[in-house]
């Protein structure tokens, strides 16, 4: 079997990719792992997405449904209930199903989305025991919302993460009481939205600075033991542990890219984004391998996924059709109070302008956002808030993107929060 | 020595550590200790002490303390349900692999175990070492068991498709090592470079199991991650590491296809005797006629020897935790690495930096007393006493790739050894206690021993021709070349369906431990079984999928699949369950 694309991941990044890739006339094909396609966006059946592509409020299935309507009604080759096994390095690709067995499939081109995953208590080093009841907010969300099986009635949530808020709400919403959320920082990890809207308007409370030091229950989860946090050494401090009974505790404490597939090619990974190092193509240090998507780095807006994969899908396809431009790389580092940017190298010369998305490491008023190189502004632009939980967006027109000569440096000064 | 000497022995230092108000008596030496005191420290003092001079056959320590609490005793029932020539109590790895033994002879045997599987106490959570017998106290039983269990285990773990890994280990000495002692330098130094690595070596030589004194150049060039503090090491090469869970699953279903039984979610709760011989064993489930018990029920032998009349041990549980690291780190180290240490903390070895069979780095465990028998949480403290630990070892290992961690319960006595024996006070009866580690290493040991004793008590042991050794093949869909793989899943669909991607376990698979002549039951068990779970994300994406896979094949409802045990339940029902509740109101 030979392809001219290969799509990993039939989510929000690989689907945009795959639509874009066809419609330069090219063979796509992608390789989803679920059943169905939409990767994450099915069981997301709250609304808020789209605003930006769409310019309404759809909800996850809704918004996914646009993407595999768009991917179906093109030739594209469609692999669900498939799974990658193997990447070789002359881009030959191992999977497996149930229906056409172990096959090989020769690309020219691969495009990698397979998303993100969630940590877990024990990278977070939660101490306790290991009873039934403990999940993580992607599975209760997969669980009640796409399976309709509920786990619990009496629920404790760990770490205020997007998915994690959704689900508080959900939980109420499904008859089970919410005893709080807590979220060892002295900020929420969400979007301000959520915080809004699924836990204020539910009257759940939020204890910041707060942290779960004991998790009992030897066969179901009984309860857990929550502490405040010292704020300068992040201990918790002695005396404030209280006992909380609940039968379910949800760890929503971030996630991480998956990239184990990413690793057997052998490219560059970011520091701290988790993910590849990619140019303003979405090309990793692999010539012909892209990335797009939470395998790049973790989004808040899957329209922001969807951006970016269409730069990934247009790019490979240009790239088997041999019109890529090699100009010279050109590299983009975070400076102070940034904690990283994507992308991370720009080629030149551009003929459209490139979005930088980096994300913030202290919450800053009146923040004033610069990209220089030595002492040169290359652009720069003016925020009223940033916050380490929303991504912050840079763009540089080509014309200024011309101009850097080796390396920039984006960088943040503002009022501390 | 006579008892009363002993005892008047014990009252002396018994004051000398304050305890007091301990009635102490001894009989054929065994040391019965009553009293209360005023703290669980105290009463694990008091059980050593009682049990330090090894004349001593057993303590059973009687004292009360605050935390103490009254097991409630549960219920057997009277009907009959099956008969036996031997039945072994606890399905862990010592029972399995008697089990398994004892299958080699025309005999009718049934393991009894409590949980809803095999291998749920000790045997799942421990470091998975295959000890050599060199970090043994000499002389002990446990040594001795242990040297020549390790040396069975390669053919073993073949006959039984289990991997294993004879990595060999290393024990390292540090600049470290000896900073407990305080001592000057050029002292320690000396120590560490000439004293220890000769009683180390003499040791090996003693008990015939190879070592090696290793240079730090060679060292550093085997192990290049280890610490820049190392001075030497030395190397005992017929270390292994197994994967214990797997071993006890197959030497029980190879038992089972030798025609043992085995009844799980059984609890024995008492033993009939006649004229001081055994005549039924009593079970939650029923009884079971039989004139042969074997007490391999780990943390609660004590509490079977009890019902069986001749209780003179106590177990008190010490809780070991072990860390489990990502398979990217896969080829790290070489070599399971020990940390030498001295003074050496009482009753560990001490654990190590190991390699698994699958991959991953395991560190720990550590070594804690408790008074609950069934504590696995792991505390804080724990997980960064190993890190600190081990960073001294391997300074740049990246501890964020953590994955997992997990305790499990060591059945220790206070002889700190283990006993195996047949009752001096009840025929039929065999303790096989105190079973901690090296217990997995010197497990087909502790079978072959146990078989003797048998027939030295009396049992005909007549050859079974039917004896087959090789466990039936179990697939492992990964493990297999392309082509292999490509016509299994031609002949079954479902292993081409990956489930668990982690680990890449394929529905096939799960379906196939379902349907084993061991059933797996539970989400756990899958797990043991296939690797379902055990990878980096930890059952966050394959959860959902097992549990209806488990629920499709046993037909039974959502809400009931569990995690493990009774009562360990995953879901509460279909979504909307609750609403339908308060509907009711």
């Amino acid at each position: 079997m030979e392809t001219d694309v290969v799509v990993i991941g039939g989510g929000p990044a690989g689907l945009a990719a795959a639509a874009i890739a066809s419609q330069q006339q090219v063979d796509v094909t992608i390789f989803e792992r679920a059943r169905e396609l939409g990767g994450i966006l099915p069981q997301c059946i709250h609304n808020g997405f789209g605003n930006f592509i769409f310019n309404k409020m759809l909800t996850g299935p809704e918004y996914a449904q646009h993407y595999i309507d768009l991917v179906k009604k093109l030739k594209i080759h469609i692999k669900t209930d498939t799974t990658v096994l193997k990447i070789t390095k002359d881009k030959q690709i191992i999977a497996t199903n149930s229906k056409d067995g172990l096959f090989k499939i020769k690309t020219k081109s691969i495009i990698l989305a397979m998303g993100c995953r969630e940590r877990t208590r024990s990278q977070i080093l939660l101490p306790g025991s290991r009873p039934a009841g403990i999940y993580t907010a992607g599975t209760t969300q997969r669980l009640i919302n796409v399976d309709g099986i509920m786990l619990g009635s009496k629920i404790v949530i760990l770490g205020s993460g997007d998915v994690g808020l959704i689900m508080a709400r959900r939980f109420i919403l499904e008859g089970a009481e919410v005893k709080g959320v807590f979220e060892i920082l002295p900020h929420p990890g969400g979007l301000t939205r959520n915080i809004v809207q699924c836990l204020e308007d539910f009257d759940i409370p939020l204890n910041l600075c707060h942290t779960i030091t004991e998790i009992h229950g030897k066969k179901r989860v009984t309860g857990v033991t929550v502490a405040e946090i010292d704020r300068s050494t992040f201990n918790p401090k002695k005396g404030t542990e209280f006992f909380i009974p609940c039968d379910t505790l949800v760890i929503a404490v971030g996630l991480i890219p998956e990239n184990e597939l990413s690793k057997q090619v052998n490219i560059s990974m970011g520091p701290n984004t988790g993910g590849p190092v990619v140019d303003n193509n979405m090309q990793t240090s692999e010539a012909g391998v892209f990335a797009c998507g939470n395998v790049v780095h973790v989004h808040d807006l899957v329209d922001d996924v969807t951006i970016s994969s269409e730069l990934a899908g247009k790019a490979a396809a240009e790239y088997v059709k041999n019109q890529i431009k090699e100009g010279a790389l050109k590299s983009i580092h975070p400076g102070k109070n940034v904690f990283y940017v994507v992308p991370q190298h720009i080629r030149c010369d551009l003929k459209s302008s490139v979005t930088l998305y980096f994300r913030v490491k202290n919450i800053m008023k009146n923040a004033e956002i610069k990209l220089t190189e030595k002492n040169y502004i290359v652009a720069q632009k003016k925020e009223r808030i940033v916050k380490p939980p929303e991504i912050v967006k840079i763009d540089i027109l080509p014309e200024e993107a011309n101009k850097i000569k080796q390396s920039v440096e984006v960088s943040v000064e503002g009022e501390l929060f | 020595m006579k008892d009363s000497k002993i005892k008047r022995e014990l009252i002396k230092s018994f004051k000398k550590h304050r305890l007091e108000n301990i009635s102490i008596k001894l009989n054929e030496k065994i040391v019965f200790l009553e009293g209360t005191i005023d703290s669980y420290e105290k009463y694990i003092i008091a059980g050593h002490l009682a049990g330090r001079n090894s004349i001593i056959r057993g303590v059973v320590n009687n004292i009360s303390y605050p935390e103490k609490k009254k097991t409630q005793k549960k219920k057997g029932k009277d009907e009959f349900i099956g008969s036996a020539d031997v039945v072994i109590v606890g399905g862990g790895i010592t029972g399995c692999s008697i089990a398994r033994e004892l299958s080699k002879y025309k005999l009718k045997i049934v393991i009894i175990e409590k949980d809803e599987d095999v291998s749920c106490g000790a045997t799942k959570a421990n470091n998975a070492m295959v000890h050599s017998g060199i970090g043994e106290e000499p002389g002990t039983l446990k040594q001795k068991l242990c040297v020549q269990g390790h040396f069975l285990f390669e053919k073993l773990s073949k006959q039984l498709s289990v991997p294993y890994r004879q990595c060999g280990m290393l024990i390292v000495i540090t600049k470290d090592s000896l900073e407990d002692l305080k001592l000057p330098s050029f002292l320690s130094n000396f120590l560490a470079k000439y004293v220890i690595p000769y009683i180390i070596l003499r040791r090996g030589k003693k008990i015939k199991v190879p070592l090696e004194k290793i240079s730090r150049m060679k060292i550093l060039e085997i192990e290049p991650q280890l610490t820049d503090r190392t001075i030497l090491g030395i190397s005992s090469p017929t270390y292994g590491v197994t994967s214990p869970y797997e071993f006890c699953i197959a030497l029980a279903e190879n038992a089972v296809e030798n025609g043992v039984d085995i009844r799980l979610n059984t609890e024995v709760v008492g033993i009939e005797l006649e004229e001081n011989r055994i005549r039924n064993v009593i079970t939650t489930e029923g009884k079971i006629r039989t004139g042969w018990v074997i007490n391999a029920a780990g943390v609660n032998a004590d509490e079977i020897a009890e019902v069986a009349k001749d209780r003179f041990y106590t177990i008190h549980p010490r809780k070991g935790s072990t860390l489990l690291f990502d398979k990217s780190n896969a080829g790290y180290i070489s070599h399971n690495l020990s940390f030498f240490q001295f003074p050496m903390k009482e009753h560990t070895k001490g654990g190590g930096a190991m390699v698994t069979t699958h991959g991953n780095i395991q560190w720990g465990p550590t070594a804690i007393e408790i008074p609950d028998k069934d504590d696995l949480s792991v505390s804080k403290d724990e997980i960064y006493d190993i890190f600190e630990k081990y960073s001294r070892l391997l300074p740049n290992f990246s501890k964020k790739s953590i994955i997992a961690y997990f305790a499990g319960i060591r059945s220790a006595t206070f002889t700190e050894d283990f006993i195996i024996e047949a009752s001096k006070k009840i025929k039929g009866l065999i303790h096989v206690a105190g079973i901690q580690s090296p217990g997995i290493a010197a497990s087909p040991a502790i079978a072959m021993m146990v078989a003797d004793i048998l027939k030295n008590e009396g049992l005909t042991l007549t050859d079974n021709p039917k004896f087959e050794p090789l466990r039936k093949n179990h697939l492992i869909i990964r493990e297999l070349d392309f082509e292999k793989r490509k016509k299994i899943i031609e002949k079954n669909p479902l292993y081409g369906r990956i489930v668990c991607r982690c680990e890449e376990v394929t529905e096939g698979e799960i379906v196939d431990a379902i349907h084993s002549n061991i059933p797996a039951k539970s989400l756990d068990a899958i797990k043991r079984r296939t690797r379902a779970g055990m990878g980096r994300c930890q059952a966050g994406f394959c959860l959902p999928r097992v549990a209806k896979i488990l629920s499709r094949e046993t037909g039974k409802p959502i809400e009931k699949i569990m995690k493990n045990s009774k009562e360990s339940q995953l879901f509460i029902g279909k979504s909307k369950c609750l609403l339908e509740e308060t509907d009711g109101d």
